[in-house]
Order: C-alpha cells, then sequence, then structure tokens
C-alpha cells in the first residue's frame, strides 16, 4: 500500500535493531560482569583472609586484598599434616571410587531403562521414581545402614548411598535416549554385537558429554559430602575433609555455646581466623581445578539430558 | 492374568535377593563391627566380650594408645574389651538421639540433664540399675552418696552414675580489671555500678565495644544480677518466673512491669553505644572478643572454669591485661552447685552385657589406674605429677592426651584428681561459693513438651523476631514493641505453654517435698 513508507521505516528498524543489540548486550554483559563479580568477591575475601595474619583480622576485620601479609594460616593448617592428609586421602579415595563406580552402574541403569526392547523397564523406572516421591527419612535410612548392614566406621558407607541418585539415573537415561538411535544399536546387533558390546563400544562413546556431566555431578556430591562422616565414622582417621573441617568449626561454636552451662572445658587448641580460612582454600582448591576441564561438556549434557523427556 | 503375577512376583524376589547379596558384601566389609557383636553375643559363657562406650566430643590424638592400655587391665581383671567411640560436637544432639533411638548395641553412654536423660529416663531408652549396682558393682555403690542416688532417680529407679565431684557452673560478670583501674571506674558488681564501668569504657576507648554478648544473651546475665531465680542460669523457659525462696509461686516475667523497666535499659544502653549496631549479627564468640581486647565485659556464659581458660590465654598473648570475675551469687546471695544428673554414664537398653559394664564403669571411677590413665594419659609420656599438681608433657600441640583429653568428665573421682596450678583459683572461687551454697532444685525437674509442641516451636520464632530487637534496644518505643511481642506471644500459645508448665513444675514440687 505505501511502498515508500515502508522501505524507510525498514531502514529505521534496522537502525534500532542494532542500537537494541547493542544495549541488549551492553546491559546483559555489564549484568553477568557484576554477577560474577558479587560471586567471586567472598572467595577473594576467604582467599586474602588466609594470607592475612590473624591479629590483622581480629582488629580490622576482612580486607578484598591482605594489609598484613603471613602464611600462618596455612603454616598452622600444614604444621601437624598428617590428618589433614588422611582427610585428604580419604575424600580423594572416596570421589575416585565412588565418582568410577557410580557412573559404571548409573550409564548401565540408563542405558537398560532407555531400551524399547526391555520388558520390564515401567516397573524397574517405578522403583527408581518411587524413591523420589517417598522415602522412608533419617531414622530408618540410619538404622538400615548401622545395624542391618553394619556399614558404621567403613569406607563402604561413605560411597555405597550415594552411587546411584534417581535424578541421575533419570538424566542419563534421556541424555542416552536422545544421542544414541535405536537404529543404531539395530544395525550394531545386526553386525553380531551382544548388549555388552554395545554398551561400552558405542553407548559410552557416544554419551560422553552426559558421562562428564553426570560425573561431575556424582564427584561434587562425594567431595562435599560430610552428613555421612558425621553419622557413621566414629574413628577420626577416616573423617572426610569436608566433615573434617565441619566439626573443627563446630567445636568452637559449642565452646562457644553449650558449655556456657555444662561446665565443659574442651582441652583442643581453637584455630583462629587465618587458619579456619586457609583450611577453606585447601579443601575447594582441587575441585575448582577440575571444573574447567569438565566444564565444556557440561552445559550440553544437562540441556539435552534435561530437555527431551 | 496369573501368570503376569507370577512373574512380578519373581521380579521382586529377584530384587530381594540383589539386596541380600549387596548386603552381604557390606557385612564383609564391615567385619570389624560385625566381629565385636558377636563377641558381645557369646559374652554368657564368661568369653571376652567387647564394651561399646559412647561419648560424646572428639577423640583425643592418642586415644589408641590410652585404649590398648586400658584393655590390658580391663581384659585381666574382668576379662573384657573396651571399644571408645566419639560423637564429635557436628549435630551431637541428633546422633545421640539416633543412637539411642536405633537399637545399636551400646554399653555405656555420657548422661547429663543438658543430653535430656530426664526424658530419655523416662522414655524407657536406659536400662534401671538399682538391681544391678549392689552385685555387679558394690564399690561403686557405696563411692558414691546416697542422697546423690536419690537425686538421680527418675520415677523412683536410678538410670545413671553420677559424677561424685561438686562444682559450680554459676556464671559471673568478666571485665577488663586494667581499664578500670586506669580510668578510675566502679567495679561492676550491680546494675548501677555495671552501667557506670560500660559509660566510662564507652567514653575512654571508643574502639573497644563495652559489651560483648551477641545474639541479645546478655539479658541471661542480667536476670541473675537483679532477680533471685530458681533456675542458676537464669534461663527459666518462656518468660517465667520462679524465684528460689517461694518456688511455688510461678508467674510471668514476661510483659511484667520489671520486664518493660529492664527492657528501657537496654535501650538506653544501646542509644549509649554499648552494642554494636548489628549485634544480632555478630558471630564472634563473646569470649573471643574478650580475649583479642575487642570488648571490655562479657556478662553472660562465663562460669569459674571458663573465665580461669580466659585468664590463661589473655596472660600469653597480652600479659600488661587484667581480667576480673564478679560471680552472680554473691549478688544473690546463694550458690547451687551442679546436680548430680549433670555428668552420668547410663546403660543403654540395647546393650547385650550390662553386669559387665556397670563393672568396668566401676574400676574407671574407683581403681586409680585406670581413673589416670582415661583422665591424664600415661605418667611420664602425657603427664608428670609436680608438687601434688598436674603438669602437662610438652604443650597442647605436641601432647597427644591434654588433661581430661577423653572428655571424663562423668568419672572425675574426688580423691584421685590432679589440678593444674592455674586452677587454683578456681578452686578458691569454689571455696567461696560453697559458702553460700544452697541445693539445686530446679534440674532435677524434667520438663515434658509434649503436650506443646507445636506451641514452644511457634514461640521460639516469636521470640526471635520480637523479642531479640527489643532486648539489644533496637526498637524505638519500648512499650509499644513490648506488647506487639506479647500479643504475638500469645498467638503462639505463651497462655497454653506457661500453664501447663506450671502445673508440671508443681508437681514436680510436691513429689518432692519442696516447700
Amino acid at each position: 500500500m505505501n511502498t515508500p513508507m515502508n522501505t524507510h521505516t525498514r531502514t529505521n528498524t534496522r537502525l534500532r535493531d542494532s542500537e537494541f543489540t547493542f544495549m541488549f548486550q551492553l546491559i546483559s554483559y555489564s549484568f553477568i560482569i557484576i554477577l560474577s563479580i558479587m560471586c567471586l568477591l567472598p572467595f577473594l575475601l576467604i582467599l586474602s583472609g588466609s594470607f592475612s595474619s590473624n591479629e590483622s583480622i581480629v582488629r580490622n576485620g576482612y580486607h578484598l586484598f591482605p594489609t598484613d601479609f603471613s602464611l600462618e594460616g596455612y603454616k598452622m593448617v600444614f604444621k601437624f599434616p598428617t590428618q589433614v592428609l588422611k582427610a585428604y586421602g580419604v575424600t580423594v579415595f572416596t570421589t575416585v571410587v565412588g565418582t568410577t563406580l557410580g557412573l559404571f552402574l548409573i550409564t548401565m541403569a540408563g542405558f537398560v531403562l532407555q531400551r524399547k526392547d526391555f520388558k520390564y523397564r515401567n516397573t524397574f523406572s517405578f522403583f527408581i521414581y518411587f524413591t523420589t516421591l517417598f522415602g522412608g527419612g533419617l531414622v530408618p535410612w540410619y538404622i538400615m545402614l548401622a545395624n542391618y548392614f553394619n556399614l558404621t566406621d567403613t569406607y563402604t558407607v561413605l560411597i555405597f548411598p550415594g552411587l546411584m541418585t534417581p535424578f541421575l539415573i533419570i538424566l542419563m537415561k534421556n541424555f542416552i535416549r536422545s544421542a544414541v538411535p535405536d537404529e543404531l544399536i539395530e544395525s550394531a546387533k545386526i553386525d553380531g554385537a551382544n548388549d555388552f558390546r554395545i554398551y561400552v563400544s558405542i553407548v559410552l562413546k557416544l554419551a560422553m558429554p552426559g558421562i562428564a556431566t553426570v560425573g561431575l555431578f556424582l564427584a561434587l556430591g562425594y567431595w562435599n559430602d560430610w552428613f555421612t562422616s558425621s553419622l557413621f565414622i566414629n574413628n577420626p582417621d577416616m573423617y572426610q575433609l569436608q566433615f573434617y573441617l565441619y566439626n573443627t568449626m563446630n567445636t568452637i561454636t559449642f565452646i562457644d555455646q553449650m558449655a556456657i552451662g555444662t561446665g565443659i572445658t574442651l582441652s583442643q587448641e581453637v584455630p583462629t581466623e587465618s587458619t579456619k580460612m586457609a583450611m577453606a582454600i585447601v579443601v575447594t582448591g582441587p575441585i575448582l581445578f577440575l571444573y574447567p576441564f569438565v566444564q565444556r561438556y557440561f552445559v550440553k549434557g544437562l540441556t539435552i539430558g534435561a530437555v527431551k523427556g | 492374568m496369573r501368570n503376569k503375577t507370577i512373574r512380578h512376583l519373581s521380579l521382586v524376589l529377584a530384587l530381594m535377593l540383589f539386596a541380600g547379596v549387596l548386603a552381604a558384601c557390606n557385612n564383609g566389609s564391615g567385619g570389624s563391627t560385625q566381629g565385636s557383636e558377636q563377641g558381645g553375643t557369646s559374652g554368657n559363657k564368661g568369653e571376652k566380650v567387647t564394651l561399646q562406650f559412647y561419648m560424646l566430643g572428639d577423640a583425643p590424638k592418642d586415644l589408641p594408645v590410652i585404649e590398648s592400655e586400658i584393655n590390658k587391665l580391663a581384659e585381666a581383671d574382668l576379662n573384657v574389651n573396651v571399644k571408645f567411640n566419639y560423637t564429635s560436637w557436628t549435630d551431637w544432639d541428633q546422633k545421640y538421639k539416633l543412637l539411642l533411638s536405633s537399637g545399636q548395641p551400646i554399653d555405656l553412654i555420657f548422661t547429663a540433664d543438658w543430653t535430656f536423660y530426664q526424658s530419655y529416663a523416662k522414655k524407657g531408652a536406659f536400662l534401671p540399675l538399682d538391681e544391678m549396682l549392689p552385685t555387679a558393682a558394690p564399690a561403686l555403690k557405696a563411692h558414691v552418696p546416697d542422697d546423690m542416688w536419690d537425686a538421680v532417680k527418675i520415677n523412683d529407679k536410678i538410670y545413671t552414675v553420677p559424677s561424685t565431684w561438686i562444682e559450680y557452673v554459676t556464671e559471673g560478670i568478666a571485665y577488663r580489671e586494667d581499664l578500670r583501674e586506669k580510668y578510675n571506674l566502679p567495679k561492676p558488681e550491680s546494675l548501677e555500678t555495671l552501667e557506670a564501668y560500660l559509660e566510662g569504657i564507652k567514653a575512654n576507648e571508643p574502639n573497644i565495644i563495652p559489651i560483648a554478648d551477641s545474639n541479645a544473651n546478655h539479658t541471661h546475665g542480667i536476670r541473675q544480677l537483679t532477680s533471685k531465680l530458681v533456675n542458676t542460669a537464669g534461663q527459666l523457659p518462656y518468660g517465667l518466673d520462679i524465684m528460689y525462696d517461694t518456688p511455688s509461686t510461678v508467674t510471668s516475667y514476661w510483659g511484667s512491669a520489671q520486664h518493660l523497666e529492664d527492657l528501657k535499659t537496654y535501650k538506653r544502653w544501646m542509644d549509649k553505644g554499648f552494642f554494636p549496631k548489628n549485634v544480632l549479627n555478630v558471630k564472634d564468640t563473646s569470649n573471643s572478643l574478650l580475649q583479642n581486647g575487642k570488648a571490655a565485659v562479657v556478662l553472660s556464659g562465663e562460669n569459674p572454669n571458663k573465665f580461669n581458660a580466659d585468664v590463661i590465654k589473655v596472660q600469653s598473648t597480652h600479659p600488661d591485661w587484667k581480667l576480673a570475675y564478679f560471680p552472680y551469687p554473691n549478688a544473690k546471695g546463694f550458690a547451687q552447685p551442679v546436680h548430680p544428673i549433670h555428668n552420668g554414664f547410663a546403660i543403654p537398653r540395647s546393650s547385650k552385657n550390662p553386669e559387665k559394664a556397670l563393672a568396668f564403669y566401676e574400676k574407671l571411677v574407683t581403681d586409680k589406674r585406670y581413673n589416670w590413665l582415661t583422665e591424664y594419659g600415661i605418667e611420664g609420656k602425657n603427664f608428670e605429677v609436680d608438687n601434688g599438681y598436674y603438669k602437662m608433657v610438652g604443650d597442647a600441640q605436641t601432647n597427644g592426651f591434654p588433661r581430661e583429653g577423653m572428655n571424663g568428665w562423668a568419672w572425675r573421682n574426688p580423691e584421685f584428681m590432679l589440678y593444674d596450678k592455674t586452677f587454683d583459683d578456681v578452686l578458691t572461687m569454689f571455696e567461696d561459693l560453697d559458702k553460700i551454697k544452697k541445693p539445686d532444685i530446679f534440674t532435677g525437674f524434667a520438663e515434658d513438651w509434649t503436650p506443646y509442641q507445636a506451641e514452644k516451636a511457634a514461640l521460639e520464632q516469636v521470640e526471635k523476631q520480637y523479642l531479640y530487637p527489643l532486648n539489644v534496644g533496637l526498637v524505638a518505643d519500648v512499650e509499644a514493641g513490648l506488647n506487639t511481642f506479647m500479643e504475638k506471644a500469645k498467638q503462639a500459645g505463651l497462655e497454653k505453654i506457661q500453664a501447663d508448665y506450671t502445673k508440671q513444675w508443681q508437681e514436680y514440687l510436691k513429689s518432692t517435698g519442696i516447700q
């Protein structure tokens, strides 16, 4: 109808479009930058705290950059390194063994549950879904592991309960379904491969992004776990690193709050502020380094696995 | 149709089998606990048994050494072995509950009023010891005085072996004596002099926070300074007032004229700058604030023992500072030593060898070899006896078993006890408190909050939201703020709680014959 006008507005909108894109990018970039700074700041505070002398923390509080540089926090952590190293060893061991074992079980479960020719897949899926809806609660869980399986003070208890999470199985199942076409499995079958062969040479290879994602979830879970240690481990040599740290902190809180009316005197040395910060750095360090290596698979694995239901 | 059900059934069976296999695998790796349990069941034949011993807190570094030494003695004397287990302080209350409710075989467990001995005993978590004591542990029966056995009874049965060492965990004001002398301030021994002292600190030392207590804890201290409450810690629940001289009269402190006046005082203190503005969020412990010179006065939580620890710490870091202490009992006119249920050991119902456990505990208390080993460690390696005083070998970092490192508060035996030289001050304080001692009539009372559990939780929320800001003077209009708090508290069910608590308390008074 009004062609000349139309061309005019079109150039205009194009101009406005690029302006809009620019503005949008400006805002979103600055938003992301501010957000990441906000996430990084607390960590930077811990880092700077771990390198400050305790005296300066107590007097002046925390600063973004250490006002009075000192390594005493780290010296204290590693003064008697046996306990820290033992806890480290336990955590590394449970993380490695738990993640590897868990990945095997979860990928196998996922593979089997997505196969359309597996007759009982609905029944099995139901057993798995069911536990996400109804849990027994803490006490039955404790009684099961402590009294029936007799797992108190064993490494098994640190690994076993975290091996298979329903959420991760579902994630893996959906991921394999979308990453490995049925036709591929069929053709492999025609070529004479058995199910296990298909699993090892096809599914495991195609599901790499999913495996990396689930693996990171598992590894994080094992690395950050303190609760199982708290409930089932009495032997200090078998404490996980997070629990070792958490317990040290709790002892301080206890001295403050409970010792009021109990008349209890605790003979342990209370760690200083800088020691606490140094411990936090020592604990988070390794998993921070793991993240960048898995990150590139991460986004892909999570979205594909989650979107197609 | 039938075919299908059979198939389903077989599936379930297969699953159960799989679970069974898993369980069997795990049993293999959990061999240590399994072994001890088997040892337990064969105890009837007079074979060697392993007792499971549960303590709160963290184990000392040298525990395995001590354990093997103790086991050498115990094997020769009683043909038993002991495994010492520790819960650690993380979530200890939850773990304590799980240990007692899960039916794990435990032979000896620590009890105290603050681990809810009374309610566990009432619920039947422990074995009654009355019949066992004369046969299994006659020396222990004789060692503990009869009035103590009577005091720990719940429903006329003994469920715990009390500690016979008498201590005071009464609180007091800990303050910086050197600053008091420097600026010529009065001793903070009443509400007026305390305020004058705080004013002086604020005026002369702008960098020091006058009051160290965070989270509105100071109120417990002030209550002990200004009233003669029945509870030594000044922490009567639900805002109740029960005075020591007239225990059967129960009134509500919350909402009273006295309460309003106290809150006005706190408001005035806040205006004068005695509290930091963010007092409800301060995470540092009040002791560390005092020890590091950030604050001048601690009003709550300083018992003689704790104060002594502060003095030792300050002497080593700032020898030019001086700390002083004013015990609240001096203001009240009487002091209450800890109740016998404050430290003790019980035998849980799940124990497989109650007699052996009791016999072993008897050794721990009455045999000097056992007692010293578990309280102080190995003589020459962990400690030395110097002129009758306890002396640690090395320091807390190098010594794997510091004094009372096993947290053995419950089996302290006054006859064998060794004290550090610095502890003399505490003992003198105890002697002074002994002169004004009156029996503790509060701790024997076991509150049963099941009738008002929901209201109790709601009230705790209201208290945090409306009372804490009043306690630190953060509300501009105190009277209106108190009215709002009372209104919200009543909505939460305060009156029901108070009435029920009063009823229980009066029943307790009647049953114990306290007037």
